[in-house]
């Protein structure tokens, strides 16, 4: 059976497809609709059913053509451009700016993100209590929710969070695509252990002043999300920070390199996540027996999550993010998506096809809401 | 051994298949337990501490909150209170405030809500100046620096 899985690839049969995207059909339609579609607003009802078949139709292609992240980073990319749209559409009804002022810090009305959680660990631990000017429960972005939803992903996904769950991987995902070929083919590989300096040096800094010093201090996306008002030296140096950062990490690096660079060289989220690839389910192997050593999965690869020796000893780095980019890149076949303790080459498609379920359902339904709102405000807009 | 693994392995993986089905439709449910977590409170430095005083006069209510100190291991030497106007505010508010309930007023403040400009007149060395001045939802907010001793 095993030599079978190995020359088959990933591609299946029409009903075979259909067959395997109809339990996502019917959870997402739950989910979506609570199993009562609502189409008295039009505009509603048609941005609801868009979502609802591209979702569907996204799935469909990755069981019927066996690539994975051509089709992921589809709706990965949309989920980031709509989250931003959201939250900016959001600030803009409440507080008819992008920015928010000392008073919605003093009231806590600051929408939460995952970014914030590595530097709220210390100050919980210690303090007893949340750095962070959000609301805890109810209303819009709160911590809990937040929490629970991080904590889960990168529980079961692990670093797969930050190509299944980050509503800001998408924006250097997508800037890393848009060039056919890389101009900088070469970045020193020691750069992708700087999220864990990153890391070490906010949950201090937060501990010390009691401050998510990254969201104050580093975020690029601020950029696209929300920032605090410029009045002074001190709050303009932060928006410059921010802007370049967004701009030579989201933008231009990604371009230029073809590499998610936020997230391989500054993301402290990221560098969590890839610690909790060690205790996943789901992972990814690397048939020895199949590899013919050409290295193309190298080459794609967007976070430096593989290298040759990688390959030559069979073993994905914890950087991995489980995008699937190198899978749909490999002409044997040979990396795959597996599970831990199932030996490399053996049980592929089975692994496959959980591993895609999984994480694809909880993009699918993290995103929806957001995608929803955003294309009823196109709509909207247009009609 | 490596039959267990195997078994291990997919029963982990279907685990999290569960838990992700079931991760939405109770993310109300879950959210609230994990609200009731010890450490799920926001930081006095946000909230800007408990209320300890409360005065009502004519048309506003003034609230005067207990001092914040509060730092990681150890509380800190600088501090602030936080002072909220509420209700139907004049255009210029003045208040002489006792923030620590020992009968002497601590400092007096003048609050322009024209010009937004704020104005503090010390009494007690340990009143520094003000950090935050601010228009709210509710009214006013004012946090005024201290020094611990
Ligand atoms: S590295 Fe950070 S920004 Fe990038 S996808 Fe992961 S959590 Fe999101
Ligand atoms: S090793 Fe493969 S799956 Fe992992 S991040 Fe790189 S391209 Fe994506």
């Amino acid at each position: 059976m095993d030599n079978i899985l190995k020359t088959t690839g990933m591609k299946k049969s029409l009903g075979k497809s259909l067959l395997y995207t109809l339990p996502m059909f019917l959870i997402t339609f739950m989910f979506l609709t609570g199993g009562k579609p609502n189409f008295s607003d039009t505009a509603s009802g048609i941005a609801l059913l868009t979502v609802f078949i591209l979702v569907n139709v996204l799935f469909f292609f990755m069981h019927f053509t066996g690539k994975t992240d051509k089709y992921r980073a589809v709706l990965f990319i949309v989920f980031a451009l709509s989250l931003s749209y959201t939250l900016i559409n959001n600030m803009l009804e409440v507080r008819k700016a992008m920015y928010f002022s000392q008073a919605d810090i003093l009231e806590c009305k600051i929408p939460f993100c995952h970014l914030v959680i590595p530097m709220m660990i210390l100050p919980a631990a210690f303090t007893k209590s949340i750095i962070f000017p959000g609301s805890i429960i109810g209303g819009f972005a709160n911590i809990s929710s937040m929490v629970v939803l991080w904590l889960v992903a990168t529980l079961v996904l692990g670093r797969g969070f930050c190509s299944w769950g980050c509503f800001y991987g998408g924006w250097d995902d997508g800037f890393s695509r848009i060039r056919k070929r890389p101009v900088i083919k070469k970045i020193n590989e020691l750069w992708k252990w700087m999220p864990y300096a990153v890391l070490i040096m906010v949950i201090l800094s937060a501990a010390l002043t009691l401050m998510p010093t990254y969201c104050s201090w580093i975020c690029p996306f601020k950029a696209v999300t929300e920032f605090e008002q410029v009045t002074s030296v001190e709050s303009a140096t932060k928006a410059g920070i921010f802007l370049s950062l967004f701009g030579g990490l989201v933008i231009v690096l990604p371009v230029m390199t073809k590499k998610r660079t936020q997230c391989s060289f500054l993301c402290p989220l990221g560098a969590i996540n890839s610690l909790s690839n060690k205790i996943t389910p789901f992972t990814v192997k690397i048939d020895k027996s199949a590899c013919n050593e050409c290295f193309k999965c190298v080459g794609v690869c967007p976070l430096y999550a593989l290298s040759k020796e990688d390959i030559r000893s069979g073993k994905v780095s914890i950087f991995c993010s489980k995008c699937g980019k190198c899978m749909d890149a490999c002409p044997q076949n040979a990396i795959h998506y597996g599970i831990k303790g199932v030996p490399s080459g053996t049980l592929k498609n089975f692994s496959r096809n959980l591993f895609l379920f999984v994480s694809y359902l909880f993009m699918a339904v993290f995103s929806a809401g957001s995608i929803i709102n955003t294309f009823h405000g196109l709509l909207k807009f247009i009609f | 051994m490596k039959k267990t693994k195997i078994i291990a392995g997919i029963f982990w993986a279907f685990l999290g298949l569960i838990v992700f089905i079931i991760l939405f439709p109770g993310l109300n449910n879950f959210s609230v337990s994990v609200s009731k977590l010890p450490f799920m409170k926001i930081n006095p430095r946000y909230t800007g501490g408990e209320k300890a005083y409360h005065l009502v006069a004519e048309k506003c209510t003034l609230d005067i909150r207990r001092p914040v100190f509060n730092g990681f291991l150890k509380e800190s030497n600088s501090g602030f209170v936080q002072i909220d106007w509420r209700g139907d505010l004049p255009a210029l508010i003045n208040d002489s405030i006792d923030y620590n309930g020992d009968g002497e007023k601590d400092f007096f403040i003048q609050i322009n809500r024209k010009n937004l400009k704020t104005d503090l007149k010390s009494f007690n060395p340990k009143v520094k100046d003000v950090v935050i001045s601010t228009p709210t939802s509710y009214g006013w907010a004012v946090r005024v620096g201290l020094l611990k001793e």
